[in-house]
């Protein structure tokens, strides 16, 4: 039993940390700088501003992170887009029925109408829907942001009402995404029972035979049906192993 | 007991004899003994209404006071004394040609006892000496009294200050000042008696001067009396003096510009009245000087109603300037304290209500991003003193003296206005680009829709999301104990 625990396999390529760090630090960044603005009215809030030195300043660290995020998700969806169309990637991320059978196989389970939880592949249906979030978010609110940042510019060719809607988009979906990460993916990555005290998965790019037996047995038996137990060796830039 | 307090002992122990003495003296005074030819005098002249009749028609009343005449210094004289000429047996008619030249002729008859070297050794006697020597006489009677002459014991001998000071000043007199100009001396007792200062005496204002000193003193110029006098009023209103050095008009007037309005050329002189609820009166003060923008003013929605209407509700030159303190308008912290100005009568519902205006209009601004951005640059200011930029208030749009009423104008023609008004910050900007501003709205189905349905769809999707992804935890970890 031990050697399952110790046993680590290869789940992230060094890209798919980096990309990780970097969203986790510009996103944490934007909540603070954009949520702060949102809600003005707070004491914390004022007292944030303020400490960061006045709006203006606020406003310029907000722009230049969002910058980098901007980067980020553009260079996240080219590399994507490729890598399933020239290397040939396995779409891992797609939502398929199979995700909604699962959730709905895995409440079942929970409530004691099944007795195992639904089997999985490489990303569950829980990080899928996280991912998803995040990508459609990040898009709602890059498009919002650039809006809202150059005002003069986006009335050039919509109606003036795009900036208030702008805002009441890129405002009401920042809480969202805010609170779906601040209670879903970090309860899922820090105090979930099965990796508490932390996932280090995205941290280390290893996660352990135990958890993909329990998690992923799909992608395990893939990758252990096909090769001859050099695991990891055809893992792809995303992680994800090319479709041999 | 120390020698001090002994000494003081002994001068209360004066004091309270003396105070006796005078006592006794007024009680003498009462019980004078008066002539039988007074008595027989007084016999007509203590009736009220008998009247003598000048040349010109002025008229004097013949009345004598005997009481006040029994209390006078004067009241061991007999009638005749004064009025020479006159006795039981003899009543001559005589003519004058005005009450003035009476009063004079009288005054001689004072002059008789009191000479003109013993009267000098006073100040006030010996400037209005002078003033004889140049023609204009003096008349006893103006200050003293005529019958009721009081004694000098006591300090006081005259009614009041006033009338003392009234008796020159009621009449023409004139002040030249080195440059040529003349000021009329002349006081109106009346407006000096319906004005805010009517318990004042002359001398509270006038300090130096008094029954006793009349010291003369050269000013350049009228201006220059002007200035100067304006000093007496922070003797008592120093907290307006104190706010009007931090003024604007202060600020000029230290330049050198003497032209800069002082207290009395806003406020007056004796005739000062309380001008706080007679707001047309404010405005005009300011015209004085500042014509173009009180034109400007009277034209707009403000100004009409003020001069049109005498509308009480509406802001004055003073609500936004300040009537002592006056700041300059065109720095940015002057820019912004100017929604709060606009506030103090456009979130005030007691107010707006009468005229069908919405409350709503501050609280709009301030929540949207202009507003927001002016309520940190404030704070900023207070606590890092890093003061921020200009920003868009409501005057920006609005205007400031010229504000004129929304209602009924082309919607066309209003935004095509506040393109160019978003244009003094955001160059270049489209004919699209005020949309970007709800107008004071609140987003609506009507208006501004979208805004109103992006709103809505959150404000329903987020909670179902949360409550979601919360059940879906609690499942888990309630499946997780389960299992162990
Ligand atoms: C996950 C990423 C982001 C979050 C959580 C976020 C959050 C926020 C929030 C909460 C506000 C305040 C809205 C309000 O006042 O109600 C805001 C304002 C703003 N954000 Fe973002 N934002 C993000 C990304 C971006 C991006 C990518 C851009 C631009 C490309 C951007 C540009 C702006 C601009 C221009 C504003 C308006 C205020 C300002 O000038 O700073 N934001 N953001
Ligand atoms: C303390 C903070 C965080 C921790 C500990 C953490 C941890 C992790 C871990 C362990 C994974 C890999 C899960 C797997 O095995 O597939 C992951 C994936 C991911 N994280 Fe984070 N993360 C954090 C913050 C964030 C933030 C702020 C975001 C940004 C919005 C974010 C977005 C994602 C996304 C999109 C994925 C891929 C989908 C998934 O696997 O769920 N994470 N994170």
């Amino acid at each position: 039993m031990n050697d399952i625990r110790d046993e680590k396999i290869r789940r992230f390529s060094n890209y798919r940390i980096i990309e990780h760090w970097v969203l986790l630090i510009t996103f944490i960044i934007l909540v603070l700088t954009g949520l702060s603005q949102k809600f003005y009215y707070l004491a914390v809030s004022q007292w944030f501003i303020l400490r960061i030195g006045g709006i203006d300043s606020l406003r310029y660290v907000h722009h230049y992170t969002a910058l980098v995020f901007l980067s980020l998700v553009t260079v996240h969806v080219i590399v994507a887009v490729s890598g399933i169309v020239f290397k040939k990637w396995r779409p891992s991320m797609v939502i398929t029925g199979k995700d909604f059978t699962d959730a709905a196989d895995n409440i079942k389970y929970y409530i004691g109408m099944k007795d195992h939880p639904a089997a999985c592949d490489r990303y569950n249906y829980k990080q899928k829907f996280e991912y998803w979030v995040v990508l459609m978010g990040a898009i709602v609110m890059i498009a919002s942001g650039l809006v809202l940042w150059f005002p003069v510019f986006a009335t050039q060719f919509l109606p003036g009402e795009i900036i208030p809607v702008a805002k009441v988009l890129h405002s009401n979906e920042a809480l969202l995404i805010f609170l779906i990460i601040a209670i879903w993916h970090i309860y899922n990555a820090i105090f979930s029972p099965e990796v508490f005290p932390l996932d280090t998965s995205i941290f280390t790019g290893y996660i352990s035979r135990e958890r993909m037996i329990s998690e992923h047995p799909l992608e395990l038996e893939r990758m252990e049906g096909t090769d001859t137990g050099e695991r990891g060796a055809d893992i792809g830039v995303d992680g994800i192993e090319a479709k041999s | 007991m120390t020698g001090f307090m002994k000494n003081k002992l002994i001068l209360f122990c004066i004091c309270l004899v003396s105070l006796f003495l005078c006592r006794d003296g007024h009680v003498d005074a009462k019980k004078a003994v008066i002539s039988d030819e007074t008595v027989i005098c007084l016999q007509c002249h203590s009736k009220q209404g008998v009247v003598f009749r000048f040349h010109n028609g002025e008229t004097l009343s013949v009345y004598v006071n005997t009481d006040e005449y029994r209390m006078s210094v004067h009241n061991f004289l007999g009638c005749p004394d004064c009025h020479r000429g006159f006795s039981v047996d003899k009543h001559p008619k005589r003519r004058f040609r005005s009450r003035k030249q009476y009063k004079l002729q009288a005054s001689l008859i004072c002059r008789r006892c009191h000479k003109n070297d013993e009267i000098a050794s006073k100040p006030i006697h010996a400037s209005l000496l002078a003033e004889e020597k140049k023609g204009r006489s003096p008349v006893c009677a103006d200050c003293h009294g005529a019958h009721s002459v009081m004694p000098v014991t006591g300090g006081k001998i005259f009614i009041s200050e006033k009338k003392y000071c009234m008796g020159c000043h009621e009449y023409e007199l004139d002040l030249t000042f080195k440059n040529g100009e003349h000021l009329l001396l002349k006081t109106d007792a009346s407006a000096l008696a319906r004005s805010v200062h009517n318990k004042l005496g002359c001398s509270d204002c006038h300090y130096g001067f008094s029954s006793e000193d009349h010291p003369e003193r050269k000013f350049r110029s009228m201006r220059d009396y002007s200035i100067a006098s304006s000093d007496t009023c922070k003797r008592c209103h120093f907290d307006k003096y104190t706010k009007t050095e931090e003024g604007v008009h202060c600020a000029e007037l230290n330049k050198g510009n003497i032209n800069a309005p002082v207290c009395t050329d806003c406020h007056g002189s004796h005739a000062i009245t309380r001008i706080r609820d007679k707001r047309t009166l404010i405005v005009k003060r300011c015209r004085n000087c500042h014509r173009e923008i009180y034109e400007i003013y009277s034209k707009s929605v403000h100004g009409s109603a003020l001069l049109i209407d005498a509308n009480q509700d509406v802001p004055v030159c003073i609500d936004c300037h300040k009537a002592h303190d006056i700041g300059n308008p065109l720095t940015l912290v002057y820019r912004e304290q100017i929604p709060e100005m606009c506030a103090n009568c456009h979130a005030n519902r007691l107010v707006m209500d009468k005229y069908g205006l919405s409350t709503d209009v501050v609280k709009s601004y301030l929540s949207d991003f202009h507003g927001i951005t002016l309520g940190f640059y404030k704070k900023q200011r207070r606590m890092l003193d890093k003061p921020g930029r200009q920003i868009a208030v409501c005057t920006d749009c609005h205007g400031t003296h010229n504000i004129v009423s929304t209602r009924g104008v082309d919607i066309k023609e209003l935004k095509a206005k506040l393109v160019k008004r978003c244009r003094k910050c955001h160059e270049n900007v489209t004919g699209n680009f005020p949309d970007a501003w709800l107008s004071h709205y609140e987003p609506g189905i009507r208006k501004a829709p979208l805004v109103f349905l992006v709103n809505l769809f959150y404000k329903i999707f987020i909670p179902l999301m949360i409550a979601g992804l919360v059940l879906q935890i609690v499942l888990h970890i309630w499946r997780y104990i389960i299992n162990r």
